[in-house]
C-alpha cells in the first residue's frame, strides 16, 4: 500500500516536520543531555543515581528546594491578594483614569524584574538611599534581603499576570447571572461572593500558576536579593559554573528537579483548569457599580498606588543612574559619568543586545507563527504533540536550557558555544511558547473558510498562507514581535550561562557590575535597558493607535 | 460547463459513516441540490467535490476527467460559503479579482471582468468598498461574483443563504437560480431547507445518514416520496396506518395536509372521515387545523383561507380526502 498524504494536509505536515526538527534539536536534545548528565558519574561514563542521592542528601540543596517552593507559594498568594480587588475595581468600580492604569499595569511584564530587585537594594538595602535617610531619623526596619525582599519584588513585577486575566474574567460575567442571584433573594454583596467570584476563580488560578512558574524559574531576582539563602535557579547556575568535572552532573540534577517542578505545575494546570471555563456568554461588559464616595476614593487610591509602586523602582534606577557613584556608594550629585563609564569601554554590549533581540524575535516569529498554524488547523494527534512540545520551553528555566545548550553544542558535529548564535537560538526556543499562544489565539478568530475560499479560487495552500493569513494576522504578529523583542533584550538567566567574551549583552554588563560592586555601571546599564524596552513599546502603541484611528 | 459523475464515494470519520457509497450523475448546466438534515453528509459530499475532504473510496469526475485526486486549488471550482468568506483584508474589487490574479489574467482584463461580474450581481460601482461596509446580502453577492468571475466548470453553494434574513433569502434564491441558468454553469447547492431546495433546483438528492434517500425533481419527490423519511422531510405530512382510511395492507401511508378538505368544500366523490377539531391556527393565506379521529389518531389539515369558514376547537367535523394523493410507503 502506498502511503499518500492528502493535498490539504501537505503544507501543515511539512511545517510540523520542520517544527519537530527544530524543537527536537534545540529543545529535546539539550534537555536530554541535561537529564543524562544527571544520571551519569563525574566522568560521564557510568549510569548512577548517586548524583541525586548526593544533592538531595545535603541540607543546603534540600533548603534550596524548600525556599524556592515557599517563596513561590507566598509570592503567588500575595499577587492574588493584591490583584483580585484591583481587577474588580477596574472592571466594576468607578475609578478615574482606567485606560492609563491598564497601560501602566502592563509595564512590569516587559520591564526586567532583576532591575526592579536591584533598585530595591539601592533604595532599601543596607546602604540604600531610603534606609540611610530613615536611619538619620533613628528609624530602622528589617532586612529586605532574603525571602521578604524577593517576595516583594515578585509581587510588584508579576501581579499583572493575575490582574489582567482576572479583570477580563470579571468583565466577561454576564450581568443577568448576578441579576438572577439577586432575584432569587441574594443581596448584591452575597451575589458577588456566591456567584461572580466563583465564576472568576479559574482566571485567577490560571494567572496565579503563571506567577508560580515564573518564580520557580527566575534567576535575576534571587541572584540580586537572596544573599545567603539558597535558591534553586541560582544554585544550579553556581554549580554549573563551578563544576570542574567533565560532566556537569550536579547542575544536571538541579536542572532536572527544576523541570520536574514546573512541569508538575503545568500538568496540574492542564488537568484541572483546562475544562473549568465558566463561559457565561456576556454580550456586553457588566455595568459599573454605584458605590459611595468613600469606597470610590479608597479604590482609586488603591489602584493608583499599586500601579505606581510597581514602577517606582524602575523610575528610581533611571534617576540614580544620573548620580555619582564611588564604588558601590552613592553620592547625591548629578553626573553622566556612569553612562560614560558604561559606553567608553565599548558600545558592543548595547549593539549585541539590539542584534540578538532582533535576530531572535525574527526567529521566534518565523517558527512560532507557522507552528501555531499547524496547531490550529491540522486535526491530528501530531498537532497536539507539537502543541505540547512548543509549550514545553515555558516549563524550562532559562538557566537549565542554557546548561543543556552548552553541554550539547560545545563539541561534536555542531559547535555553537562561544559564538553569538547559541544565544540567539536559546532565546528563540525560550520565547516560542508565547509566539505560538498569541498566534494561535489570532488564528482561532480567522474562519478556515477564508482559506478554503482562497484555495478554491486557485491559490495553493502556501500562497494562501502568505496572501490571506499573514495579512490578516499582521497586527498580532507585529505586537508579538515587539513583545518578544523586548523580553529577549532583558533576558538574563540563559544569557549568563551562554555569553562569552565579545558577545556580552547589556544584562551581562549589569550582572558583572553587580558581582563586582560597580553600582554606577549597573544603574547605567539598567536604565539603558529600560529605554531599550520602552521605546519599541511606545512605538507599538502609537502604531496601534494610528491604525485604530485609520479604520 | 460540464457534467459531474460521483461514483461509489465514501468517507468515514471515526465510527461515523459520513458519506456511505454515493452514486450520482449530474447533467451539464443542471442546478442540483443536496438536501437533508444536519449530519446527513451533504456538506461532506460537497467538500469532497471542492477538494477539502478526502475520499476513502470511489471517485469524482468532471466530464471524463477524474478530479478527486487533484489538489483543491487546481480543480477550477467556484465555491460560495455559508459565512460568505469574503477576504476582510481586500476591497470588493480585490476579492473578485483574487481568482483571476491566481490565474495570471492580464490587468486590463481583470478590471473589465471584475466590473462585469459585479454588475451581474447588482453591485456595479461597489469595487472600492470594504467588506466591513457591506450588509450580509451584499457580502453574499460579492462571494457569488467572486465565484462566477473565474468562469468555473462547476459552482458549489454551501448553505449560502442561511445567514440572511427570511425575506432576503427568498429574493436571493431566485436571483441565484436565474444567474446559474443564464450562465449555464453546472451547480451543486447544499441546504437543509426543503422549501429553498424546491424553489431553486432542477433535481434534488435527499440524503440521510450518508446515503441517498431519493433523487428526483422537486415535485416528484414531494408527490411520490419513496420512504417515510422522504415524506416527512419534504414538507408536512400525515403518516397513517392504512386501516385509519379503511384500507388494507401493512405498510404506512402518507397523506399531505392539503389533500384533505372540509366536507362542504370537497368534491362529492372523495371519501369521508369524521372527528373532533383539536387545534386551529389561522396563518393568513392558509389555515392549519388538527382533527382527532374516532380511533384517537390525529390528522393535520391545511387549506386556503375561506372568509366564511368558522372552526372552533371541540367542534365535530367531517373531512374528505383525495384518494389519488394517498402514497403508500414501503
Amino acid at each position: 500500500m502506498i502511503l499518500t498524504i492528502p493535498h490539504q494536509q501537505r503544507l501543515p505536515l511539512a511545517i510540523a516536520a520542520l517544527g519537530f526538527l527544530f524543537l527536537g534539536l534545540f529543545l529535546l536534545y539539550p534537555l536530554f543531555n541535561v537529564f543524562s548528565a544527571s544520571v551519569l558519574d563525574g566522568e560521564g561514563e557510568k549510569f548512577t543515581f548517586a548524583n541525586y542521592v548526593k544533592i538531595l542528601g545535603r541540607p543546603f540543596y534540600r533548603g534550596a528546594v524548600a525556599n524556592t517552593l515557599m517563596i513561590g507559594v507566598v509570592a503567588t498568594l500575595t499577587t492574588i491578594v493584591v490583584s483580585v480587588p484591583f481587577a474588580f475595581a477596574l472592571a466594576r468600580l468607578p475609578v478615574p483614569g482606567k485606560a492609563a492604569i491598564i497601560a501602566l499595569a502592563a509595564m512590569p511584564l516587559v520591564l526586567p524584574s532583576f532591575v526592579s530587585a536591584y533598585a530595591i537594594v539601592l533604595l532599601l538595602g543596607r546602604a540604600g538611599v531610603v534606609t540611610q535617610w530613615l536611619n538619620s531619623w533613628g528609624i530602622g526596619f528589617g532586612s529586605i534581603y532574603g525571602a521578604g525582599g524577593i517576595i516583594l519584588v515578585y509581587t510588584l513585577t508579576l501581579y499583572p499576570y493575575v490582574l489582567l486575566p482576572t479583570m477580563a474574567g470579571f468583565k466577561a460575567v454576564d450581568v443577568s447571572i448576578e441579576e438572577a442571584a439577586q432575584s432569587l433573594g441574594s443581596s448584591p454583596r452575597r451575589a458577588l461572593w456566591t456567584v461572580t467570584l466563583p465564576i472568576v476563580v479559574p482566571s485567577i488560578l490560571a494567572g496565579g500558576l503563571l506567577v508560580f512558574i515564573e518564580t520557580l524559574e527566575n534567576f535575576g531576582v534571587p541572584f540580586v536579593l537572596a544573599e545567603d539563602m539558597p535558591i534553586f535557579a541560582v544554585e544550579a547556575f553556581k554549580l554549573f559554573v563551578g563544576e570542574t568535572a567533565p560532566n556537569p552532573s550536579s547542575a544536571g540534577v538541579l536542572g532536572v528537579l527544576l523541570i520536574l517542578m514546573t512541569s508538575l505545575v503545568l500538568l496540574i494546570q492542564r488537568r484541572f483548569l483546562a475544562n473549568r471555563r465558566f463561559a457565561t456568554g456576556a454580550r456586553s461588559a457588566p455595568p459599573i457599580l454605584k458605590v459611595g464616595l468613600g469606597l470610590r476614593i479608597a479604590a482609586t487610591i488603591y489602584c493608583w498606588s499599586v500601579v505606581l509602586l510597581a514602577l517606582v523602582p524602575f523610575f528610581a534606577i533611571v534617576v540614580l543612574s544620573f548620580m555619582e557613584f564611588r564604588g558601590p556608594v552613592l553620592h547625591p550629585n548629578f553626573s553622566t559619568a556612569n553612562f560614560a563609564a558604561l559606553f567608553e569601554r565599548s558600545t558592543r554590549p548595547l549593539l549585541n543586545t539590539l542584534m540578538f533581540a532582533t535576530l531572535a524575535a525574527i526567529g521566534v516569529t518565523l517558527i512560532g507563527v507557522p507552528i501555531a498554524y499547524v496547531v490550529t488547523r491540522l486535526r491530528s494527534g501530531l498537532a497536539a504533540v507539537l502543541d505540547v512540545l512548543a509549550t514545553l520551553p515555558f516549563a524550562v528555566a532559562g538557566t537549565v536550557l542554557a546548561i543543556g545548550f552548552v553541554v550539547s553544542f560545545n563539541s561534536g558535529w555542531l559547535i555553537l558555544t562561544g559564538g553569538p548564535f547559541i544565544m540567539v537560538l536559546a532565546y528563540t526556543v525560550r520565547k516560542i511558547p508565547f509566539a505560538v499562544r498569541s498566534s494561535s489565539g489570532i488564528l482561532h478568530q480567522i474562519d478556515p473558510s477564508l482559506e478554503e475560499a482562497s484555495i478554491s479560487l486557485g491559490r495553493s495552500p502556501l500562497q494562501t498562507f502568505g496572501r490571506i493569513l499573514v495579512p490578516l494576522m499582521l497586527g498580532g504578529i507585529m505586537s508579538g514581535f515587539v513583545l518578544t523583542w523586548v523580553t529577549i533584550a532583558s533576558e538574563l538567566s540563559a544569557t549568563v550561562v551562554l555569553y562569552s567574551g565579545q558577545w556580552r549583552t547589556l544584562t551581562v554588563v549589569m550582572f558583572q557590575a553587580l558581582e563586582g560592586g560597580g553600582g554606577g555601571i549597573a544603574t547605567a546599564a539598567a536604565s539603558t535597558l529600560i529605554v531599550v524596552t520602552l521605546v519599541p513599546i511606545a512605538l507599538l502603541y502609537r502604531l496601534i493607535r494610528r491604525y485604530e484611528l485609520a479604520s | 460547463m460540464t457534467g459531474i459523475v460521483i461514483e461509489g464515494v465514501a468517507r468515514t470519520f471515526g465510527t461515523v459513516r459520513a458519506v456511505d457509497g454515493v452514486n450520482l450523475t449530474i447533467g451539464e448546466g443542471e442546478f442540483f441540490t443536496l438536501l437533508g438534515p444536519s449530519g446527513c453528509g451533504k456538506t461532506t459530499l460537497l467538500r469532497m467535490i471542492a477538494g477539502f475532504c478526502d475520499l476513502d473510496a470511489g471517485q469524482i469526475r468532471f466530464g471524463t476527467k477524474r478530479i478527486d485526486t487533484l489538489p483543491a486549488h487546481t480543480r477550477d471550482i467556484g465555491m460560495v460559503f455559508q459565512n460568505y468568506a469574503v477576504f476582510p483584508n481586500l476591497a470588493v474589487a480585490g476579492n473578485v479579482a483574487y481568482g483571476l490574479k491566481a490565474r495570471k489574467v492580464s490587468a486590463a482584463e481583470v478590471a473589465h471582468r471584475v466590473e462585469e461580474a459585479l454588475s451581474l450581481v447588482q453591485l456595479g460601482g461597489y469595487g472600492e468598498r470594504w467588506p466591513h461596509q457591506l450588509s450580509g446580502g451584499q457580502l453574499q453577492r460579492v462571494a457569488i461574483a467572486r465565484a462566477l468571475v473565474i468562469r468555473p466548470q462547476v459552482l458549489l453553494f454551501d448553505e449560502p443563504l442561511s445567514n440572511l434574513d427570511a425575506r432576503l433569502r427568498v429574493s436571493m434564491r431566485a436571483e441565484i437560480r436565474e444567474l446559474q441558468k443564464s450562465l449555464g454553469i453546472t451547480a451543486i447547492y447544499v441546504t437543509h431547507d426543503q422549501e429553498e431546495a424546491m424553489s431553486v433546483s432542477d433535481r434534488i438528492a435527499l440524503m440521510q445518514s450518508g446515503k441517498l434517500e431519493q433523487v428526483g425533481a422537486p415535485a416528484e419527490i414531494y408527490r411520490n416520496p419513496a420512504s417515510r423519511f422522504a415524506a416527512e422531510f419534504m414538507g408536512t405530512t400525515n403518516l397513517l396506518e392504512p386501516k385509519v382510511l379503511g384500507l388494507s395492507g401493512a405498510a404506512m401511508i402518507s397523506l399531505r395536509p392539503e389533500a384533505l378538505r372540509l366536507d362542504a368544500e370537497a368534491p362529492a366523490g372523495w371519501p369521508r372521515l369524521s372527528g373532533v377539531v383539536a387545534h386551529v391556527e389561522i396563518l393568513g393565506p392558509i389555515t392549519r387545523f388538527d382533527v382527532r379521529l374516532g380511533d384517537g389518531s390525529l390528522i393535520r389539515v391545511a387549506s386556503l383561507d375561506e372568509p366564511h369558514r368558522t372552526l372552533a376547537t371541540g367542534a365535530q367535523v367531517t373531512l374528505a380526502y383525495d384518494r389519488a394523493r394517498v402514497t403508500v410507503l414501503p
